[in-house]
């Protein structure tokens, strides 16, 4: 009679190394990072990795944001200033931009992954 | 060492037979109460881990590809989305199956191919999914599909070893006297 | 023509409209259209796998937040437009499983040897259900799986074709090919209300 044999024993032992490691997938997806828009006494949340537009209205008008390549900024916005759209993109946790004429709050929030030399960047 | 019939029209009878097993187990595990949902024992997959040791390799990429496309038929997937799952996971279980039989026939039994077949078709569909049905959230379902996967593919491989053992039909198909 | 290759070519043509709509609205209609269809030929329809399908499909989607947050678990925000996306993913998954349930409703027959070998397949597949009513005991399975094997092999072939004859005469055909053509105009009627944006925008 064939019994459990070396062979079975290594690709259970394999098995369970690659159950072990699909765990590992818990730890990783919070602390992805967001775009947060506040407008209309709303809160919107985007994806920084998903490219996309989306359109806000306020007070004077519609403020459009852009998300592509993990980055975001302000595409068209009826402002009088355009400050908002001068300010560019924004890429990091904890950036933000502001059209205060028209009431719009854009920010990214996120865990700040740390990066070779971030650490002394910010301590000197 | 293959099912020793020489008569190339029997010998693909006896694939669309062993197909038509994996389609009368399907219904049987249909009927099988599960305590988790998406729970499967996978029995339709006994023909081909049966199949191993009686056909030859074109033999068994066909029976995998009547297995897919039968049971398409009768559960009337074969046009949608779930098709590919079902080919995804019996591919590549039929494969890394196959692969394993053939080079590590003396140091593994039924039990391990069984468990590397699943373990292949689970990774295949989950893959799949990630695509298809969840994105990201695929990772998510990995263990708990995986664990289930492992368990139930023992099940299987234990069964499988068993029928090998006590089948009368298969003693008698390796001594090429059916 | 024969009636599953009407249907199968009713299938075809009607993929397009299903996969190329990008209303939530309209995705919706479209899914009740041929789940109604494949019910009305014979096939069942199951309210909790669609179910689970929907809801784990939406929720999967919330990972990557899209759009207004409906609510916030601590951090974790709940988007409406991930969980429209979401489902209207599901809705699509779920008009195309039940419009391949349609298709298959008249047993269409694969061209050549493959379809030979898939008839022989189902050939078989009768006489084994045929024979596992007689086999007693069914206990132990593994013995009693080996009895009808066997039985299988020894009993030899009884003959059997592969010819489902048909008797297609010109005016059911005719009507057939109407009837179809019926259900083709409106999935592609419900695909153009949708992108052209007449259903209200969810």
């Amino acid at each position: 009679m064939k019994k459990i044999r070396l062979g079975d024993i290594i690709i259970f032992l394999l098995s369970l190394v690659l159950i072990g490691a699909s765990f590992g997938s818990y730890g990783k997806l919070s602390g992805k990072p967001e775009v947060r828009v506040q407008a209309e006494g709303r809160e919107w949340v985007y994806d920084l990795s998903v490219n996309t537009t989306a359109s806000f209205s306020g007070p004077v008008g519609t403020t459009s944001i852009e998300i592509h390549d993990g980055k975001v900024h302000v595409l068209a916005s009826d402002c009088r200033n355009k400050v908002c759209i001068a300010a560019g993109w924004i890429s990091s946790a904890g950036e933000w931009i502001i059209c205060l004429p028209n009431n719009v709050f854009i920010r990214i929030e996120g865990s700040i992954e740390p990066q070779a030399g971030g650490v002394d960047d910010i301590s000197f | 060492m293959t099912y020793p019939s020489s008569s190339p029209k029997v010998r693909i009878e006896f694939v669309a037979l062993l197909a038509a097993c994996a389609l009368f187990l399907s219904t049987v595990e249909y009927l099988i109460p599960k305590p988790v949902p998406f729970m499967r024992i996978g029995l339709a997959n006994l023909p081909l881990i049966i199949g191993l040791g009686l056909l030859t390799k074109r033999e068994y990429i066909l029976l995998a590809l009547l297995k897919v496309l039968g049971q398409g038929l009768i559960t009337g997937t074969i046009f949608s989305y779930i098709i590919l799952f079902s080919i995804a996971g019996t591919f590549a279980s039929t494969l890394l199956m196959y692969i394993v039989y053939r080079f590590f026939k003396q140091w593994v039994s039924l039990i391990g191919v069984s468990i590397a077949g699943a373990m292949a078709s689970n990774v295949a569909q989950l893959t799949l999914s990630q695509y298809l049905l969840f994105g990201a959230a695929a990772k998510l379902i990995a263990p708990p599909f995986l664990v289930v996967g492992l368990i139930s593919s023992i099940i299987l491989g234990v069964f499988a070893q068993q029928f090998e053992q006590n089948s009368a039909w298969y003693r008698s198909l390796r001594k090429g006297s059916l | 023509m024969k009636t599953a290759n009407i249907r199968l070519a009713m299938g075809l043509l009607t993929l397009p409209a299903i996969l190329l709509q990008k209303s939530f609205i309209g995705i919706i209609l479209q899914a009740l259209y041929v789940i109604v269809l494949a019910v009305s030929h014979g096939r069942r329809f199951r309210i909790l796998p669609n179910l689970i399908l929907l809801f784990s499909v939406s929720s999967a989607h919330l990972l990557q937040p899209h759009g207004l947050q409906l609510f916030s678990i601590g951090n974790f925000a709940i988007t409406a437009g991930a969980l429209v996306l979401g489902a209207r993913k599901a809705f699509t998954l779920i008009a195309l499983l039940y419009l391949s349930h349609y298709m298959v409703t008249a047993r269409p027959n694969f061209p050549g040897k493959l379809g030979k070998l898939i008839s022989l397949q189902f050939y078989y597949f009768e006489r084994i259900t045929t024979i596992w009513r007689t086999i007693t005991p069914k206990r132990p399975f593994i013995k009693a799986i080996d009895n009808m094997l066997l039985q299988l092999s020894v009993g030899g072939k009884e003959p059997f074709s592969t010819q489902v004859k048909e008797k297609a005469s010109v005016t059911s055909s005719a009507r057939n090919i109407g009837k179809n053509t019926l259900h083709l105009i409106i999935l592609w009627t419900l695909f153009v209300l949708g992108n052209l944006a007449i259903f209200p925008v969810i």
